[in-house]
C-alpha cells in the first residue's frame, strides 16, 4: 500500500474501526472451510474459558495454569493424532529461558500433550544472550542436537538456508490456521525457497509504551505525548530533577538500555534509527542492497547515536544505566515504575496488567514507533524535512520449526510437528497473547476486543495496546527484519561498539558508527557478499 | 612366524629377521598412512588440495592408529623389553586425544578466518589474526587490565595474612570466625556476581548504594564509570578468593613451632622484630605459593566480569578470557578468538616460569 493511500484510509477510518474490521475479517477465517464445524462450538467456549486461567489482576500464571491451558486447547491435537500414538517417541526442544517466558511455560503447555501422546520432550534451555552462539555453534560444527527449535525468522537465513529445517506438512497447516496470521507474517516470512517452515507463536515489533501519568495538563511530561523522537529528548531532559507521580522517586524519561543483549539490543538504536534512516521511498535501511555496504554510518544512524549520547551527558537516564540491558529496561525499570517512556516488543503491555511484578498497570498507555521531524534519504544522501514514522518490525515473531533431524523417521516427524503445532495454535496463542509468555497478538482473531474485556481487561486499554501492534503491523513504511545469515553477528558487534562509544571509548557518534560499520562489512565479505546481496534483496522483496 | 610369537616372551635373541622386519614395516607403514592423512587434510583446510576429509577426525584416528602401532612394533622388535612399551600406550593415546591434538588443531584454527555463519568455513589466512590483535586496542585494555587485577593480589596478600595472623591468635569466637570468613570461598562466582554485583551493588535499590546515598553520594553506580568499575570487580574478586590465601596462611602459620617465637622474645624481640624476623621467613615458601596459585586463578577471572559488566563500560572491566569469550561467543571470530587464547597461553606460561623463577630467587636466601 502507498503511503499517501495509507494515510488517507488512516484520516478517514479510525483506528477502532479499521480494527473492527479485522476482527470481521478474523471471524470470517474462523468460520472458513479451514475450521472444522463439529469443533466450532466448543471452539470458543475454550478460548473464553482458559482466558480465565488465572485472570487478569489475579497475579500471574504459575506451572499449574500453564499445564490446566495446553491441557484445554489439546483438541486440535486429538483431532489428528491418536492417544499414545506416539509412545516411546523423544524429542528435544531447542529454546531460551527468561524467567517465566519461552520453554519454562512451553514445558507446562506441552504437558498435556505429552500424556495423550505418550511422547516425552527433553528441554535444552538457553539464556538468550547465549542463545545464538550456541545455534551457529551447532550448525557450524554438524552438532545440531535438537529436533525442535524455537528461533525467529531472521534466524532462516542460518537454517533454512542450509537445509537444515523440515518442511511443514500440510496437515499442520490446517491444524494451525495459517490463513488467520496477520499480514506481515505471512509468506515469506517462514519460508525458504517456495517452501514452508515455520509455525509463529509470536508477531514481534516493537512499540512504544509511555506513563500515562506523566503526560497531560499539568503534568511533568508536557501536555501531549511525545510524537517524535525529537520530543522524547525534550522531555527526558525537561523532567530531570522532578518526581515520579507514581513512586516518588527521581523521574525519568525515556529509557535506552546501553548494554547489549546478545544481539537483542541493537533492536533498541534501531528504534531511534528507523525514523531517521528508513525512508518510505526505499525499502533498504541497514544496508545498501546493491553493494551491502552498511548504511549504519550514514548521517541518520550518526543521529540516533547521537541523541543517545546526548541523553548520557545531560544525566537523563537512571543511575548505572550504562549496565542496563533490554531486559532491565522493560522489567527492571519501566513495569516496577522507574522511567516514563519505552520502546519495547509489544508483550510488555501484557505484562503490565498480569505480571505481579508490573506497578504501572494502571497509568500506562500505547503507540507506535514515535517518528521524525526529518528523514534521511540514502539515495539523494540528503535529509528531508518531513514527518516519517517507521515501526521497526524487531525480529518478525518467534516462530517454532522442525529440524532435519526427525525427516527420515515418520513417526518421530509427525510427533515434533504435533507438539509444534500444539504450541502454535488458535486457541493457545490467545492466551498467549493475554498473558505475560514472552509472545504478543500475531494472529487476526486476536484482535477481538470483547474476548480480551471478558478476560478481564478493560476496553480502553485493550483498544490502546492491541491498536499499537495492529498500526505497527499495518504501517506501509515497517521496517522490515532482514533475513540473511549470520544477522545476528552484524547486531552483536553493533552493540559491542556501542558499548564503547556510549562509555566514551570512541571520541564522537560518527566514530562509534565508523567502527560498526567496519565490522559488519569484515562480517559481510567472511559470510560472502554477493549471496548476502541476493539473499537481502529477498528479504526486502526486491 | 606363528601368530603365537607376536606377542610370546622372547629375548631380543629369539627374535627372527622376518619377525623385525614386519614390525619395521608397521612402523613405517602406519607413519606413512599418517602423513599421509595429515598432509592431504592440510593440503586441503588450506585451500591448496581438493583430497581430504570433511573433518580432521581421520586423521585423528591416524594419529591414533600410528601411537599403536608404533607400540606393537616394538614388541615385535625388542620382544620382552619392547613389552613396557605397550604399558604406556592407554596414556599416550591420552595425551595424544585430549591433549597434542586439539592443541595442532587450535594452532591451525588460529591461523584461520572462521566465521560460523559462511558457508566456505573455515579459511586459511595467514598472519592476519595476528595483525588484527596488533592493532586491536580493546585487547591491549584487557591485557593492561590483567595486570592490575594481577597486581592486585599485593593487596590481598596482604589482607589474608593480617586475617590469618587473628585467627591463628588466642582470640574469642575463634572457630566461628574462621568458618564466617571462609563462606566466600564456597560460592560460585556466578552466586557472587548475582548477590553481590547485581543485589548488593544494584544502583537504585541495592542496601550499598543506599548507604552510599545516606552518605551523600548523589548517583552510586559501582560500575558507571572504568575506574570505579575496575575497582569494584577487583573487590569482589578478593573477597571471593581472600579467604583462599587466609587458609593457606593460616595452615602455616599453624606448622609454625611455638619455640621458635618463644625463643625470639626471651632474646627480647618485640612483636614486630619477631614478626618480621621469624614468622615472615619461615611462612615465604607458604606464601608463594598461595600467591602463585592465586594469580593463576586470576588470570582466568572471567565468569564475575561476564555475569555482571559484559566487560564494560565499554570494555573498561574486561579481562582476556571475557574478551575472548565476547569474540567466540557474540561475534562468532572463532580463528581470532582461538589466536588470543593461544597468545595469552604462552604469556601466561612465559610470565609464570619467571615469576617461579623470581620467588625461588627471593626465598631461598630469606628460608
Amino acid at each position: 500500500m502507498k503511503v499517501d493511500l495509507y494515510n488517507a484510509m488512516r484520516s478517514k477510518m479510525s483506528r477502532r474501526r479499521m480494527l473492527q474490521g479485522a476482527t470481521a475479517l478474523g471471524a470470517v477465517t474462523a468460520m472458513g472451510p479451514l475450521a472444522r464445524p463439529a469443533f466450532a462450538e466448543s471452539h470458543g467456549n475454550v478460548r473464553a474459558e482458559i482466558l480465565k486461567i488465572p485472570g487478569v489482576g489475579a497475579g500471574s500464571p504459575t506451572d499449574a495454569d500453564w499445564q490446566k491451558v495446553g491441557e484445554m486447547t489439546l483438541g486440535a491435537t486429538k483431532a489428528n493424532v491418536a492417544e499414545g500414538e506416539f509412545a516411546g517417541v523423544e524429542l528435544t526442544f531447542f529454546g531460551i529461558n527468561n524467567n517465566g517466558l519461552h520453554n519454562i511455560l512451553f514445558r507446562g503447555l506441552l504437558k498435556g500433550w505429552e500424556t495423550y501422546t505418550g511422547a516425552k520432550i527433553n528441554w535444552i534451555d538457553l539464556a538468550q544472550a547465549d542463545y545464538n552462539p550456541r545455534l551457529q555453534q551447532s550448525i557450524a560444527t554438524g552438532t545440531v542436537d535438537f529436533d525442535i527449535l524455537a528461533m525467529g525468522a531472521p534466524l532462516e537465513g542460518d537454517t533454512a538456508s542450509k537445509g537444515l529445517l523440515d518442511e511443514m506438512p500440510d496437515w499442520v497447516k490446517t491444524q494451525i490456521e495459517m490463513d488467520d496470521y496477520v499480514n506481515y507474517l505471512k509468506a515469506p516470512v517462514g519460508t525458504w525457497d517456495g517452501k514452508t517452515y515455520r509455525i509463529s507463536i509470536d508477531g514481534d515489533c516493537h512499540t512504544f509504551a509511555y506513563r500515562t501519568d506523566y503526560f497531560g495538563e499539568g503534568a511533568i511530561g508536557g501536555a501531549a505525548v511525545p510524537k517524535t523522537w525529537q520530543e522524547i529528548n525534550a522531555v527526558s531532559k525537561a523532567v530531570i530533577g522532578q518526581t515520579d507521580p507514581l513512586t516518588g522517586q527521581p523521574a525519568v524519561g525515556y529509557l535506552d538500555p546501553l548494554k547489549g543483549w546478545g544481539g537483542f539490543g541493537f533492536y533498541f538504536l534501531e528504534n531511534r534509527a528507523a525514523a531517521y534512516a528508513k525512508h518510505p521511498n526505499d525499502p533498504a535501511w541497514l544496508f545498501d542492497p546493491e553493494t551491502m555496504k552498511p548504511r549504519v554510518n550514514n548521517p541518520a544512524f550518526v543521529q540516533a547515536i547521537q541523541d543517545v549520547m546526548d541523553l548520557i551527558a545531560a544525566n537523563a537516564y537512571p543511575a548505572d544505566q550504562i549496565n542496563a540491558d533490554p531486559g532491565t529496561t522493560g522489567f527492571s525499570q519501566f513495569l516496577a515504575g522507574t522511567g516514563s517512556m519505552l520502546m519495547w516488543w509489544g508483550d510488555i503491555g501484557s505484562n503490565a496488567r498480569t505480571s505481579d511484578t508490573s506497578v504501572v498497570g494502571d497509568v500506562v498507555g500505547f503507540g507506535i514507533n514515535p517518528g521524525s521531524d526529518k528523514v534521511y534519504n540514502s539515495q539523494t544522501a540528503a535529509w528531508e524535512e518531513t514527518y516519517n514514522e517507521a515501526p521497526n518490525m524487531a525480529f518478525l515473531g518467534w516462530g517454532v520449526y522442525v529440524t532435519n533431524r526427525v525427516s527420515g523417521d515418520e513417526k518421530k516427524r509427525k510427533a515434533a510437528w504435533s507438539a509444534a503445532a500444539h504450541l502454535g495454535g488458535k486457541d493457545l496463542s490467545l492466551w498467549m497473547s493475554a498473558y505475560p509468555s514472552g509472545f504478543q497478538p500475531y494472529r487476526n482473531s486476536h484482535f477481538q476486543y470483547d474476548e480480551w474485556e471478558a478476560a478481564g481487561y478493560d476496553r480502553a486499554f485493550v483498544e490502546d495496546y492491541l491498536g499499537s501492534n495492529a498500526d505497527s503491523y499495518n504501517h506501509p513504511n515497517a521496517a522490515v527484519e532482514p533475513r540473511i545469515p549470520g544477522i545476528f553477528q552484524y547486531y552483536s558487534v553493533a552493540e559491542d561498539e556501542l558499548a564503547k562509544g556510549y562509555s566514551g571509548q570512541y571520541k564522537s557518534a560518527q566514530e562509534t558508527a565508523d567502527a560498526i560499520a567496519a565490522a559488519w562489512e569484515k562480517i559481510t565479505d567472511e559470510i560472502g557478499r554477493d549471496n548476502q546481496i541476493k539473499l537481502y534483496k529477498a528479504s526486502l522483496g526486491l | 612366524m606363528s601368530n603365537g610369537d607376536l606377542l610370546h616372551v622372547v629375548t631380543n635373541d629369539d627374535i627372527s629377521p622376518r619377525r623385525k622386519a614386519f614390525g619395521h614395516g608397521i612402523i613405517w607403514g602406519s607413519a606413512a598412512i599418517m602423513a599421509l592423512t595429515a598432509t592431504l587434510q592440510t593440503l586441503q583446510a588450506t585451500g591448496h588440495g581438493d583430497w581430504g576429509f570433511t573433518t580432521w577426525r581421520p586423521t585423528l584416528y591416524a594419529f591414533c592408529l600410528w601411537a599403536t602401532a608404533l607400540c606393537w612394533a616394538q614388541v615385535l622388535i625388542r620382544g620382552e623389553q619392547g613389552k613396557r612399551t605397550l604399558f604406556v600406550l592407554p596414556a599416550a593415546l591420552f595425551v595424544v586425544s585430549l591433549t597434542v591434538f586439539p592443541l595442532l588443531f587450535g594452532l591451525l584454527i588460529a591461523f584461520s578466518s572462521w566465521n560460523l555463519s559462511s558457508p566456505d568455513g573455515r579459511q586459511f589466512n595467514g598472519f592476519d589474526n595476528i595483525r588484527q590483535m596488533w592493532a586491536d586496542p580493546f585487547y591491549w585494555n584487557a591485557m593492561w587490565n590483567m595486570v592490575l587485577y594481577t597486581a592486585a593480589i599485593i593487596v590481598e596478600y596482604a589482607i589474608a595474612f593480617g586475617l590469618a595472623l587473628l585467627l591463628n591468635a588466642e582470640i574469642r569466637a575463634r572457630k566461628f570466625f574462621r568458618v564466617a570468613f571462609l563462606l566466600p570461598l564456597m560460592l560460585s562466582p556466578v552466586a557472587v556476581s548475582w548477590m553481590i554485583g547485581k543485589s548488593m551493588l544494584e544502583a537504585r535499590y541495592g542496601p550499598l548504594a543506599r548507604l552510599g546515598r545516606f552518605l551523600g553520594w548523589d548517583t552510586p553506580s559501582f560500575f558507571g564509570t572504568p575506574e570505579i568499575a575496575r575497582l569494584t570487580i577487583m573487590a569482589m574478586d578478593a573477597w571471593t578468593y581472600i579467604p583462599f590465601m587466609m587458609i593457606m596462611i593460616l595452615a602455616g602459620l599453624q606448622a609454625i613451632p611455638k619455640e621458635l617465637n618463644e625463643a625470639a622474645k626471651v632474646d627480647g624481640a618485640n612483636g614486630w622484630r619477631n614478626f618480621w624476623e621469624v614468622t615472615f621467613p619461615l611462612m615465604l615458601p607458604v606464601s608463594i605459593t598461595a600467591i602463585l596459585i592465586r594469580i593463576i586463578f586470576k588470570l582466568k577471572l572471567a565468569d564475575v566480569v561476564i555475569n555482571v559488566t559484559s566487560g564494560g563500560p565499554g570494555g573498561a572491566t574486561d579481562t582476556v578470557t571475557s574478551f575472548i569469550f565476547r569474540e567466540y561467543r557474540d561475534r562468532s571470530n572463532v580463528g581470532y578468538g582461538t589466536l588470543l587464547a593461544m597468545v595469552y597461553l604462552v604469556v601466561i606460561i612465559i610470565a609464570m616460569t619467571i615469576l617461579m623463577k623470581l620467588a625461588d630467587r627471593f626465598a631461598r636466601p630469606r628460608t
